[in-house]
């Protein structure tokens, strides 16, 4: 440890600083052992107390006058603290803690080896225990952040020694104040506070201003939710921000200075002290800098607080004792500053660019960024994104770049929504902007900004309307109350906003807030009424599907409103499958209550349990700690325990009871329909077209994902409660709507799904040897499929793709290719399948983009294909595949298979007389799943397109409700907020196992020309000990 | 001018001058642009939101409150994302503020109705969350209703930017601004001099007076512009009444002089006017007791008595007392009555008290004696010299526009007083003499121009006399030496001086400070010397600037009420003079000057003088060594009051005539800037009492002169007729304009500034004034200086404000300013009783424990007949000008017994 007072030369003159500065490198040994630690940040992860722990074991060791413990500011990786750094091997350590400390000194520091352990893991598990080589690393290029992490920021030599102050000695002793501020200009610098205002040209007009005083002001006084750049700054190198105000106050003709920093930064209060006070001592700051006849004072201002003290006039009022409120401009500071003088107002990453580039020169400044945004920008990395951190990389990088490149991508394989960015006062720029350069235009033509450099990334677990609501509230409590449209106006949008999350929004609303948004932006007085409603406006542009949810559903998507969410698994659901409900009976062993809580919302509990995709588990809280509860396997294993012990069919419908509703298809959805109808009371026939009743279930999942066995006995459920299913009947060629209705049949839910292929659109594509994956997979499913031979081409990267590819593996082919025209990351199935199939042996070509297919003897012999680069984002973020010049070639193959789509078969639904929407689906209402014609109802992948098993259910239980109400004369359903789980368990944690419960698979030997189901189900024991890891996160709100 | 540019507003082209808004710009074209936070009298706010324009090339609307005009500008007001703009600002306030325009004071006034009516909105579209804060009714004054407040700033910029007061400021952030007292206190316990200038800058109805609740709409009331009847700053005002009653009185916007600014008194201090204690039906005593009496009979007795003392010693043997309370009219008729129908010129009045060595002083000097620049120009003064002047508490709309010229114009303000008031916070050189030594002070900042030679020789040359001798007289009085004799280092005497003769601009304003000396003449003298030496003379912003103490100080004495004088200063002595006035008035007239207020109660006591009327004075009170005047007034064998209520010195009297308040009758008063100022009547007057002008005639004619006069106005005429100073001025000018003198003829637009380019008496003239001791200074027996002088929110002998409720209610009883080391030194705490003592008499007072006052010297208000001030003070005189030394005297102080504690904690201001 090193003691920052001490006696200090005075240089009186360039020279001296230059020779102080020769003798500090010649007496740096960089071959000498050193611990840098972060001492900033990372003490909230307790560095202080590592610091300590390694000071012991050193000084025990005998290394203490060996091995220099250097404590610096952020090192920028805050995801890891906390961090430390060892020379000269250049380790960096991360997660460290008192307990590692021996081994550091041992390890490390006397034998000289790496501590794997305290590497950075990466994507694939290893550990690397570089700087440069972490992602998060790589991507930087420091020249605010140069010394950060580096340096001692309490010891002014440290940074002498890094060419400190050799910018002001050339700008004192090479450069006139106008060619500084030439040099300024001409590097394109521009102000990283946010407005991103040219920095040569405010100086210019400073300069130019009249007055025999003036002044020179650090906006120090961050407050941004998330955000710490300055404070990264200000606490790990604070000379960089004093030597570029030095400079800039002779460039603009400032004797007197403040550094106006908030006080709730006790530490970057007392690093900047620390270094006017070295400074001054050594005569770089005070009277007569470097012997130079030029003078500068400084003072420090430490601020209460208030975020809107961070607007430049509002600054300038406190500084002056007054309240904090901004006033309008003109006149601007600079004419018209603090106590009426001339007023240069930077802020600290602003200043900090300066003495590089004095010493540089513009031209090596300009080589960075882009055509109008130079250098680079700092960011603080923060929200649902891997990698948190300070970073500092060229401007135009993509968002992209920061947040997949750095940031590593989101935690656990969610999806990316957005980023907010600009903090309170910016917006978020969506997925679909993710290949966005990020530069002062860009941002602002997104509808975001550059703001100081918050960034935040939130992923599909955060919920846009609370988003808003969060930073609104922000900006709406620390509005200082001057002008009208902040005070008041932010307030009423929160009002509103507020009721949108409580699910009693209007449509209307959302106009309302825009118009008001808009008006506000406009006619606010300062800064912050002028951006207060961006995140507002830009959530409502970007994801108002998301708002209209909780205004006309009554549903938070995300799951996080707390009146429209119940928790945050059965929000997950799309059927509100009670996941919490039947988890913790359970855990608590009521195995038959837990199945009676899926009843309530699904019919085929085994079925889902195996088939579906799970979204509640990406919900998980327990995932954010490391896995998820393994809900899927859980509900599997109920509906498998049920069946042994003896199925609780619900009561039968009674016998004399007409058959009411037609049920047009005996998918998922139109069983969900019928069964509850028949909980309602209301008897339904269904009408399926197919020989077997199960839809997509029997016709597209094939039987190792879905034994045929387990879905006969859930749709036999349905039948035992009175149900009839006719199959073999097409509704529209065998027999009309009105027939039936002649029938009795009052009422009609379409559900006929979506079984033809969609074409490849390609030459040569109707060639024997080629064929549509679902039509693949129903003569697989339903018919005795021809065994395969040579080699198969799958084309498309969806689940059908891959359920085709792993059918077709197991009929006997040579090889199985999946043909992919983007990357891995994505392949729109879901990641387990993917695996599955890579496991079973199907090989995968991404970024190959069929062309045509080759014929050979009058049939299909290959595929020509092109490869592909992926381009800019989608409206989903997915990168856009462009083919590469010049890069096709010619995939044999003897079958193709072409799996890029599914649609609905139209020359059925045309005759049933229903309004299509676009590619020929169903148009239904959202959640009465009402039709254009009176009395019919539809839902299902007719309705949706291609989609899932339990979206199908969930449709069924809404149309049950809404038809329910139609035949009884009643207005149809409003929605409503999802049912609170009426069940309330307390935690048994107790015998809960550590981790997620694997799931036992068959082996890969038997999985061969077999379709045995290949996923094997836990046993009771583990279900329950699985159960047990739920952390029983809705319990607050179960006893609400 | 040529410095004047164009801009485009809506299309048409417009005018503007270099700093000016774009709400100005628009207002000279003709175009009103909405506000709401915006005030003429403050920076802008910019808060509302509702002026806000479009201009072309900016991103956002803009204020235009705020926002400077520039050549080529292109702006509209007009136009739909305007409107949208302006709307949700009043949408937004209404979202906040009750609508309960059905039962609110101001609707009708209410700025944000009138919005909303002009928008077209009629209820806020928006449901929200609402303000309950309960109603804040603690003060005496005022009501303040949180929930109307649409937090627009103004009160608090009239608070912190005009009166300076610092008393209120917004508190809390967002939706939960408020404004609130200094750390959230109540009003009492925050540093408000309850001016109210919050209340009538409010916009709606979230500061309402009082008096007005109930009382009805401003559609209601009918207005009636007057003067206010308190000090001499003449403040116009603006009385509203409804149904012969008056719900209450703003400062009146059009008002040159105070712009729409009161303080205390003003405002809420008119209520003495309708306390039941007035005089309503003449008095006369019988057997001992006054009971009620005919007019006839009241007047009848009067003139007899008066003709038989007269008849039996002599026409000098009487004496009439006028007063500065009174009116130009009332004062030139009762000089008039003791000249013309008595035949004496013992007439005199308190202005005696106060200026009296102002008069003697400036007339020697300049050959006349006023303030020489308007109160406006201290606005602009470079340098602002204050002495003998507490201007914020006595004079507090002239203490505005001072502090206003320091925080706002950069103005640098020299202050010498021993005690530290609230202009001391201000001063940049505060001088703190010892309590009589200015002369020393004066003579030693002149010592230092001379001697550095920034005397301004082209105007002492061109403009001047006597310059030589004062020269030598000065070179005597070194920084050094002066140092010995006030107590005020050297240095600041040097660094002043500089301050003073350097600025390009300097005035000097003063006050009784300065005259209440025994060598008040010799003070006034020296004030001249060093504003003559400097040639701050008969130029803008400069000059030498006596505030007259009370409303009509100046013009009681323009009016002759004097013994030396006649109307317009012209002397009694000066036969072509007297002969103009015989001639005028058909009478010959007596040749000697008389006797002065104090000579004639010195006179009265040894007998001398028999027979006295006093109109509107309170001599027992306001007179130094009361002990003294009660005497007199016991001795004398007949004593007419005519008063608006019973005082101290009606209980002296034979025979009372009830008058009419500064409410209820017509007439001039004339300002302590030359400003003659009409007051009107507003209310009806009480029981029989009469206008003076009324009373007086009456009693002329009762004494056998032929008076045919009908009104006041009548008495202007005839006045302005021979007093050249008011040639021009008539009531009938005076209903559109005011006018300061010299207004010579009809046409005459009246004098901003005195002795442009001559002086009356022709050059100035310098006199060398030594420097004399206080006629008593303390000693081991009386080892306390005593001080006296006014609080801000009680007036003189306290007739007027001590019968307003609220004020009293603020400062109910009197107090004594002791230094904290003297009160240690006497065990004394704050608020704990003392007993002072004089070698004249002893009065017992609470005593207010502070740093205002240097140790050893002691400070009390005149107010309060119950620790009279007076009792204490020494009737030593200035010997020319005849003036008490209030300002100086030796008192003893000790702990009353037994221990007495003050009523409630004392109210001071800054």
């Amino acid at each position: 440890m090193i003691e920052c007072e001490r006696e200090r030369p005075l240089l009186d003159s360039l020279e001296a600083l230059a020779q102080h500065r020769d003798s500090l490198k010649r007496g740096h040994d960089p071959k000498r052992l050193r611990v840098r630690i972060c001492m900033t940040g990372c003490r909230a992860f307790g560095a202080l107390q590592v610091r300590d722990a390694l000071a012991q074991q050193i000084e025990a060791a005998g290394l203490a006058e060996a091995v220099d413990l250097v404590e610096t500011g952020c090192q920028g990786f805050c995801a890891g603290a906390p961090v430390l750094a060892v020379d000269p091997y250049g380790y960096f350590y991360q997660r460290v803690c008192t307990d590692d400390a021996a081994e550091i000194v041992a390890t490390t520091l006397q034998a000289g080896r790496p501590i794997e352990r305290l590497g950075y893991e990466t994507e694939d598990g290893t550990r690397v225990l570089r700087r440069e080589e972490m992602p998060f690393f790589r991507g930087q290029r420091l020249v605010v952040l140069r010394n950060c992490g580096q340096i001692a920021p309490r010891l002014i030599e440290d940074y002498i020694r890094r060419d400190g102050y050799a910018g002001l000695a050339r700008a004192l002793s090479a450069l006139t104040p106008e060619e500084v501020i030439e040099e300024v200009k001409a590097s394109g610098l521009r102000g990283r506070g946010g407005a991103g205002f040219p920095t040569g040209r405010k100086w210019e007009i400073v300069r130019a201003s009249r007055g025999d005083k003036k002044y020179l002001v650090c906006n120090a006084d961050e407050g941004d939710p998330g955000a710490f750049m300055d404070r990264g700054v200000l606490e790990g190198d604070p000379h960089s921000v004093l030597e570029g105000m030095i400079i800039a106050a002779r460039a603009i003709g400032a004797d007197e200075g403040y550094i106006y920093v908030r006080a709730e930064y006790p530490i970057a209060v007392e690093h900047v002290r620390t270094a006017m006070a070295q400074a001054e001592q050594m005569g770089l700051l005070g009277d007569q800098i470097l012997g130079t006849d030029f003078s500068f004072h400084l003072h420090v201002k430490e601020g209460a607080g208030a975020f809107v003290c961070g607007e430049e006039t509002a600054l300038m009022a406190s500084i002056e004792g007054k309240r904090g409120m901004p006033r309008p401009r003109p006149p601007f500071p600079a004419q018209s500053g603090l106590w009426g003088k001339p007023t240069n107002i930077n802020n600290v990453e602003t200043f900090a660019n300066i003495a590089p580039i004095i010493l540089n020169g513009a031209d090596w400044f300009a080589a960075v960024g882009t055509e109008n945004s130079k250098g680079t920008k700092v960011f603080s990395l923060a929200g649902k994104v891997a990698n948190t951190g300070l970073v500092e990389v060229p401007m135009g990088i993509t968002l992209r770049d920061v947040v997949f490149g750095l940031g590593g991508g989101i935690h656990r394989g969610r999806a990316f929504k957005a980023a907010q960015m600009g903090g309170p006062s910016g917006g978020c720029v969506p997925a679909e902007h993710l290949d966005l350069p990020i530069d002062y235009e860009s941002l602002a033509s997104v509808g975001s900004m550059m703001g100081s450099g918050g960034l935040i990334v939130i992923d599909e677990a955060t919920c846009v309307v609370d988003l808003a609501r969060f930073f609104l509230d922000f900006v709406q409590s620390e509005s200082c109350g001057k002008c009208v449209p902040c005070r008041v106006g932010t307030r009423r949008m929160l009002e509103i906003l507020t009721r949108i999350a409580e699910g009693q929004g209007a449509e209307d609303d959302l106009d309302t807030l825009e118009s008001m948004g808009r008006v506000i932006k406009d006619s606010s007085l300062c800064g912050l009424g002028q951006t207060a409603p961006n995140p507002v406006l830009s959530t409502i542009r970007y994801f108002r599907d998301e708002y209209l949810a909780h205004i006309r559903d009554k549903r938070c998507p995300a799951g996080i409103c707390p009146p429209l969410s119940t928790t945050p698994c059965q929000d997950g659901c799309p059927a509100g499958v009670d996941a919490f409900g039947y988890v913790g009976l359970l855990a608590d062993g009521r195995l038959r209550e837990a199945v009676r809580v899926v009843r309530e919302r699904i019919p085929l509990i085994s079925v889902c349990g195996r088939v579906c995709y799970h979204p509640c588990e990406t919900r998980c809280r327990r995932g954010d700690l490391e896995a998820p509860i393994a809900v899927g396997a859980l509900k599997r294993f109920l509906g498998d325990w049920e069946a042994t012990e003896g199925i609780e069919v619900p009561a039968a419908l009674p016998a004399d009871r007409p058959a009411e509703v037609a049920v047009i298809g005996a998918g998922p959805a139109g069983l969900s329909a019928a069964y509850h109808l028949a909980r309602l009371g209301y008897r339904s026939t269904i009408f399926e077209a197919l020989p077997v009743a199960g839809g997509m279930l029997v016709a597209a999942i094939p039987a190792y994902r879905l034994p045929r066995e387990i879905l006969q006995r859930e749709i036999d459920v349905v039948r035992q409660m009175g149900i009839e299913i006719r199959t073999g009947v097409r509704v529209g060629r065998e027999v009309t709507l009105d027939e039936l209705r002649r029938q009795g049949y009052r009422a009609f839910f379409v559900a006929t799904g979506a079984h033809a292929s969609r074409r490849l659109e390609l030459p040569g594509e109707d060639l024997p040897g080629v064929m549509g994956g679902l039509e693949f997979l129903r003569e697989v499913n339903l018919g005795t499929p021809a065994r395969l031979s040579g080699r198969v081409l799958v084309v498309g990267g969806g689940n059908v793709a891959m359920d085709a590819a792993r059918s077709a593996l197991r009929l006997g082919p040579d090889e199985v290719y999946v043909v992919y025209r983007r990357s891995r990351a994505e392949v729109p199935a879901h990641d387990w399948e993917v695996e599955e199939a890579a496991r079973e042996g199907v090989k995968f070509r991404y970024l190959t983009a069929p062309v045509r297919v080759v014929e050979a003897n009058g049939r299909a012999a290959g595929l020509e294909c092109r490869r592909m680069e992926l381009g800019k984002a989608d409206a989903r973020g997915r990168r856009r595949p462009v083919p590469v010049e010049g890069s096709e070639y010619v995939e044999p193959a003897d079958f193709i298979i072409a799996a890029v789509g599914q649609a609905a078969d139209t020359e059925g639904l045309q005759a049933l007389g229903l309004e299509a929407s676009g590619d020929g689906r169903v148009a239904a209402h959202p959640y009465t799943q009402v039709t254009s014609e009176e009395g019919v109802f539809a839902g299902g992948d007719v309705v949706r397109g291609p989609s899932t098993a339990v979206h199908a259910m969930a449709d069924g239980y809404r149309a049950a409700q809404a038809i329910r109400r139609y035949l009884e004369g009643r207005p149809l359903p409003a929605p409503m907020p999802a049912a609170k789980s009426p069940v309330a368990v307390a935690p048994a944690c107790e015998g809960a196992c550590p981790t997620r419960a694997a799931m036992p698979r068959l082996e890969m030997a038997e999985r061969a020309q077999c379709f045995d189901e290949v996923e094997l189900g836990l046993d009771m024991a583990a279900a329950i000990a699985e159960a047990r890891r739920c952390l029983r996160c809705g319990r607050e709100r179960q006893e609400e | 001018m040529s410095d004047d540019f164009t801009l485009t507003i809506d299309g048409r082209e417009a005018t503007a001058e270099p700093g000016m808004t774009v709400m100005q710009a628009a207002d000279r074209a003709g175009l009103r642009i909405p506000r709401l936070c915006y005030h003429p009298e403050l920076e802008p706010f910019a808060g509302c939101r509702v002026c806000v324009v479009e201009v072309e090339g900016m991103r956002t609307l803009a204020a235009s409150c705020a926002l400077p005009a520039a050549p080529g500008m292109v702006v509209r007001t007009d136009t739909e994302r305007v409107t949208d703009a302006r709307r949700l600002a009043v949408e937004l306030l209404l979202s906040d503020h009750p609508a309960d325009c059905l039962t609110c004071e101001l609707c009708g006034k209410c700025e944000l109705q009138q919005y909303a009516y002009e928008l077209g909105v009629r209820a806020s579209p928006f449901v929200g969350e609402r303000h309950h804060d309960p109603l804040d009714d603690t003060n005496p004054f005022f009501l303040r209703d949180y929930t109307k407040c649409i937090l627009c700033g103004r009160c608090v910029g009239m608070c912190q930017d005009v009166v300076r007061a610092g008393a209120i400021d917004f508190a809390h952030r967002g939706f939960e601004t408020r404004i609130a007292g200094a750390l959230g206190r109540p009003l009492q316990d925050t540093s408000c001099v309850f001016c109210g200038l919050c209340v009538q800058a409010c916009p709606t109805g979230a500061l309402v007076e009082k008096t007005r609740a109930g009382k009805g709409r401003e559609w209601d009331f009918s207005a009636v512009r007057t003067t206010c009847p308190y000090c001499g700053v003449g403040c116009g005002l603006v009385v509203y009444r409804k149904d012969g009653e008056v719900v209450k009185v703003e400062g009146d916007e059009d008002s040159v002089v105070n712009r729409g600014f009161t303080c205390v008194k003003g405002r809420f201090g008119w209520d003495f006017a309708t306390r039941s204690d007035r005089l309503t039906t003449p008095l006369v005593r019988r057997d001992g007791e006054l009971v009620p009496a005919s007019w006839e009979e009241a007047l009848g007795l009067i003139a007899e008595r008066l003709q038989a003392i007269r008849a039996a010693h002599g026409p000098d043997a009487l004496a009439f007392l006028a007063s500065a309370k009174c009116s130009n009219e009332e004062n030139y008729l009762m000089q008039k009555l003791a000249r013309a129908v008595i035949g004496t010129n013992n007439v005199d009045h308190c202005a005696r008290l106060c200026h009296a060595s102002t008069v003697s002083g400036l007339s020697r000097a300049f050959g006349s004696a006023a303030m020489t620049n308007p109160i406006a120009d201290l606005r602009d003064a470079k340098c602002i010299f204050v002495t003998g002047s507490n201007t914020t508490e006595a004079h507090p709309i002239i203490g505005m526009e001072i502090k206003s010229a320091v925080k706002h114009e950069g103005a640098t303000l020299i202050l010498a007083d021993p005690r530290k008031i609230e202009l001391a916070e201000y001063a940049e050189h505060w001088l703190r003499q010892r309590p009589g030594s200015d002369v020393a002070l004066f003579n030693a900042m002149m010592n230092v121009i001379i001697a550095e030679g920034l005397h301004d020789r082209e105007f002492i040359e061109s403009r001047t006399e006597g310059f030589e001798e004062l020269a030598k007289t000065v070179a005597e009085y070194t920084p050094e030496r002066a140092e010995g004799i006030t107590g005020v280092p050297a240095e600041a005497i040097r660094a002043a001086a500089r301050a003073y003769a350097g600025a390009e601009t300097a005035a000097i304003v003063y006050s009784m400070g300065i005259t209440q000396h025994t060598t008040g003449t010799d003070n006034v003298l020296s004030v001249a010397n060093l504003a003559m030496l400097t040639g701050n003379l008969g130029k803008p912003s400069s000059g030498v600037n006596p505030l007259r103490g009370q409303n009509n100080v100046q013009g009681s004495c323009d009016a002759g009420a004097l013994p030396d004088l006649y109307p317009g200063y012209q002397r009694v002595d000066d036969p072509q003079v007297r002969a103009k006035f015989e001639k005028a008035w058909g009478v010959s007239l007596p040749e000697q000057p008389g006797l002065t207020v104090v000579e004639l109660m010195q006179a009265a006591e040894r007998g001398e003088i028999r027979g006295m009327v006093i109109m509107g004075e309170n001599p027992v009170l306001s007179d130094p060594d009361i002990g003294h005047v009660e005497k007199a007034l016991a001795a004398l064998e007949f004593l007419a009051v005519i008063d608006i209520f019973p005082s101290e010195t009606s209980e002296y009297a034979d025979v009372i005539l009830p008058a009419m308040s500064f409410l209820e009758r017509s007439g001039t008063f004339t300002n302590t800037e030359r400003r003659v100022q009409l007051i009107r009547p507003a209310l009806p007057a009480p029981g029989e009492a009469r206008p003076d002008w009324q009373v007086l005639r009456d009693l002329a004619n009762a004494l056998g002169a032929e008076w045919r006069l009908e009104s006041a106005a009548e008495a202007m005429d005839e006045m302005a007729a021979l007093t050249p100073q008011y040639g021009g001025i008539s009531h009938a000018r005076l209903e559109t304009e005011t006018l300061q003198w010299p207004c010579p003829t009809r046409d005459h637009p009246g004098t901003r500034i005195l002795h442009v380019g001559k002086f009356p008496r022709g050059l100035g003239k310098f006199s060398a004034v030594e420097f004399r001791e206080p006629a008593e200074l303390p000693d081991e027996e009386y080892p306390f200086i005593l001080t006296t002088g006014r609080l801000l929110y009680h007036y003189h002998t306290g007739t007027m404000s001590r019968r307003s409720k609220g004020i009293n209610e603020l400062i109910p009883e009197g107090m004594i300013e002791i230094n904290p080391q003297d009160a240690e030194a006497l065990g004394c705490r704050e608020g704990d009783f003392v007993r002072v003592a004089s070698r004249r008499g002893e009065v017992e007072v609470a005593a207010h424990v502070t740093d205002r006052v240097p140790p050893k010297t002691v400070f009390m208000p005149w107010h309060f007949k119950e620790s009279a001030a007076n009792r204490l003070t020494i009737a030593a005189l200035d010997p020319v000008a005849k003036i008490p030394e209030y300002k100086v005297c030796a008192v003893r102080v000790e702990l009353a017994e037994p221990v007495r504690r003050a009523r409630q904690p004392f109210r001071a201001v800054p």
